[in-house]
């Protein structure tokens, strides 16, 4: 029986067209998530318009910064919260007692993270090429399309591991907060902090942040033929966060509803 | 074939012993209630075999593998198996259908959703977000989960609790359906009436050891004594009874209810008074001693009944 069950078992790409359809819906539906992701972003780059007629540098700082605060938003805060919850819930518990490839739940997840973090992207630089002088070649947007991609799974890692870190949901927010308002602030993602000490500049370089702003702006400010390159630096530095969430999800990453101390 | 197999299971959290030396089988297609008091170990033993907790020591089979079996093997096992938690475990931004179909696509031989929706009655919500339904329709799709991929050991832990007998009764209704086709069930319950209407087996924990291991029957049999119950008919009043059989009136419903170690006594005492009397004995009833009382019985002197 147990090998004709073997055999009769679904398909991992099915199963994973599933999760990342299910994962969607979640984050669609969660009214939070969809204000931070999409909303925030918007409005603050409707809010920053007088800042317009600047150095075209600054205002595609400016775009990519908060185009990197919605991707953020959505791949560290939103999927971490939703974790979370589900954890308290249950919900993470029952789907460990399925059929269902760990892997694939957490493929599912982040691949749908991801794509809404991309949608929040698509939404802030669409805004931010109509309302400032930025100007996107094919070669930029294919640029933007690594660095975000490589941003948003960096961030989705770290959230996920940072979930062992956070009992309930209700003490998930101020952690993801602490941890992630920080890092957007000095890496530039809410306007530029020319005035800030070296050592700190120093600091957010090797932060995941940093990184996605810089290599966002110099494809928005790439006027050239061909591909805008991205620095390597900032790749390295996001896939060794990647690494470094995905370890530590492996080593720490908690099914169970955290349960009250006796 | 033995579905089920627990052999001197320990369970420690810290210096906490939840679970101490708990040993008992459960055969194909049988339904067995893992009843006690709260702290008795129920969940425990049951997370245990959900593959939740691993065991401090003994050994655990469900379906003649480790519950924590990985890789395909363990997938291909864990396809066979349905399980319903303590608490409602649902993400409650989807549908009704939603989650069912989702479910659905998990499994080699699923049932088909809208027979499933069907089944727990929630057919006029299928559409309807599952946030937005009561506690007890959230407990039935909390059953439609546990069932749709045709399981063959199905694990239930406390089912009902919370419910109001209406839908208690009517999640019984699914769970039967179930095992008349051949699923063979454990659940843990605090409800007697459950455990009675569900269960061919009754395992009684307490302080984390098994007290009692017994058909419903036998183990109701096992505790307690016969009650005999007579409403008094119009125009008697207690004082007319025997002052031995009086004392066991209540008042209130003008009825008899006689704990008797002795039946044919006091059946004779009061049969003796309704003769003499021309007292109308219909709705004389001698009731069994009931499952609760053993249970009682079991859970208050726990280890020398074992």
């Amino acid at each position: 029986m147990s090998e004709l069950t073997i055999q009769r078992l679904p398909g991992t790409g099915q199963l994973l067209a599933a999760q990342i359809r299910y994962q969607m819906l979640l984050l669609m539906r969660s009214p939070r998530a969809m204000v931070f992701s999409l909303v925030i972003p918007v409005l603050l780059l409707v809010l920053s318009s007088s800042r317009r007629h600047l150095d075209p540098q600054l205002e595609s700082a400016l775009v990519a910064g908060l185009a990197a605060f919605g991707l953020i938003v959505t791949a560290y805060i939103s999927h971490a919260i939703g974790l979370v919850t589900s954890r308290q819930d249950g919900v993470l518990r029952r789907w460990r007692a399925t059929p269902l490839p760990t892997w694939c739940f957490f493929a599912g997840r982040i691949a749908a993270t991801a794509l809404t973090a991309l949608g929040s992207v698509a939404i802030a630089v669409a805004v931010g090429t109509a309302m400032y002088h930025v100007h996107l070649t094919g070669a930029a947007a294919l640029s933007l399309l690594v660095i975000f991609v490589l941003g948003a799974l960096a961030w989705a890692a770290v959230g996920t591991a940072v979930t062992s870190l956070v009992p309930t949901a209700q003490g998930a927010g101020p952690v993801l907060m602490l941890t992630y308002l920080p890092v957007i602030l000095f890496s530039g993602g809410l306007g530029s902090v020319s005035a800030e000490p070296g050592w700190l500049a120093t600091v957010a370089r090797y932060l995941p942040a940093q990184p996605i702003i810089s290599s966002a702006t110099q494809a928005l400010t790439h006027t050239g033929p061909g591909l805008s390159l991205i620095s390597g630096r900032d790749l390295a530095v996001l896939a060794a966060w990647a690494a470094a969430g995905v370890l530590a999800s492996v080593l720490f990453f908690r099914w169970d509803p955290v349960r009250p101390r006796r | 074939m033995t579905v089920i197999e627990v052999e001197h299971l320990v369970k420690r959290f810290g210096s906490f012993s939840a679970v101490e030396d708990v040993s008992f089988d459960v055969p194909a297609g049988q339904v067995a209630a893992v009843l006690g008091p709260n702290g008795a170990g129920k969940t425990t033993t049951i997370e245990v075999l959900e593959g939740f907790l691993t065991p401090s020591s003994g050994v655990v089979r469900v379906l003649g593998a480790d519950p924590r079996q990985g890789g395909r093997a363990g997938r291909a096992r864990r396809a066979r198996i349905g399980l319903v938690l303590q608490t409602t475990s649902l993400d409650l931004q989807l549908t009704v259908a939603e989650a069912i179909g989702l479910y659905a696509g998990l499994f080699p031989r699923p049932m088909a959703p809208a027979e499933v929706i069907e089944m727990i009655d929630l057919a006029g919500d299928a559409g309807t977000r599952i946030g937005a339904l009561s506690g007890g329709q959230r407990r039935r799709v909390d059953l439609g989960l546990g069932i749709i991929g045709r399981p063959e050991v199905l694990f239930l832990d406390e089912p009902t609790t919370g419910l109001d007998p209406e839908a208690r009764r009517e999640l019984w209704a699914v769970i039967q359906s179930l095992v008349a086709g051949g699923t063979t069930v454990l659940l843990t319950t605090h409800y007697i009436e459950e455990a009675q209407r569900l269960a061919d087996r009754v395992i009684v924990l307490a302080d984390g050891r098994v007290v009692a291991d017994a058909a419903p029957d036998q183990l109701r049999a096992r505790g307690g004594i016969p009650v005999i119950r007579y409403h008094l008919p119009p125009g008697v009043n207690p004082g007319d009874l025997p002052p031995a059989l009086a004392r066991h009136v209540d008042s209130r419903h003008n009825e008899l209810s006689l704990p008797s170690a002795d039946l044919t006594a006091d059946l004779d005492a009061l049969i003796g008074w309704a003769r003499r009397f021309r007292a109308d004995l219909t709705g004389l009833e001698v009731t069994p001693p009931s499952l609760e009382d053993a249970y009682l019985s079991l859970t208050s002197e726990a280890p020398c009944l074992n």
